[in-house]
């Protein structure tokens, strides 16, 4: 056992990253966007022009309305909160 | 891991359905068991017992079928499909058709109960477009 380890996995974090859009977000990210939040246990949230959405609602990330060239910030509470940001960071940055 | 649950796409129109099928494999996902009931069985506009029926069959892996129904009609056969084949693990949702068809199969994808996908269906009549 090792518990400095137990400690630092257990622990929240909080991790963000701001995005600025290549491309409009409509529903192929979107999509996209949703099945990769819903395989994290942190909780995720995606904020965009003073909204706040659950990623993993596929047609609330829509309602955003993100349009090219605009920020989104992902944002991410819990054990594996940075990977969960740098995988919906990724799919934001390279969406077509 | 379980197989994702089923979505079965009721429509008056083959077309529609047809045409909802393949936005939502984009938008969504192929993987998840999706099948179409649309049109009369002779290809007219209206709908079909017997497509309703198999479509249910092709749809069913074993996880539960969601069942969504454009409206009017479809919605009637749907019910009577259900009525004369109950099945607790098979539900008729009362979405918008494009809207929950989205949401169910991106929730399908991820691997989510009957229940679950269900009620991602039925919520996407809350969730604004604008």
């Amino acid at each position: 056992m090792c518990p400095s380890s137990d400690a630092a996995t257990t622990n929240p974090a909080i991790h963000e990253r701001v995005v600025i859009l290549p491309a409009n977000l409509h529903a192929r990210p979107a999509g996209q966007l949703a099945r990769a939040a819903s395989g994290f246990a942190s909780a995720i949230r995606l904020e965009h022009s003073g909204r706040t959405v659950n990623p993993t609602g596929v047609l609330a990330v829509m309602g955003l309305g993100a349009t090219v060239g605009t920020t989104v910030t992902v944002r991410a509470e819990g054990p594996d909160a940075e990977q969960a940001v740098t995988a919906l960071a990724d799919i934001l940055a390279n969406a077509e | 891991m379980t197989n994702p649950v089923g979505i079965v796409l009721v429509s008056h129109s083959a077309e529609l359905a047809a045409g909802l099928r393949l936005l939502v494999e984009q938008i969504g996902s192929d993987t998840v068991p999706l099948a179409v009931a649309g049109g009369t069985d002779d290809g007219r506009i209206g709908t079909s017992y017997d497509l309703v029926l198999t479509a249910i069959r092709h749809a069913d892996r074993g996880a539960g079928v969601v069942v969504l129904p454009d409206l009017g009609s479809s919605v009637l056969t749907a019910r009577t499909v259900l009525e004369d084949h109950p099945r607790p693990d098979v539900t008729i949702v009362d979405a918008p058709f494009v809207e929950g068809a989205v949401a169910a199969v991106v929730t399908a994808a991820s691997g989510a109960d009957l229940k679950t996908v269900a009620d991602a269906a039925k919520e996407a009549r809350n969730v604004s477009k604008l």
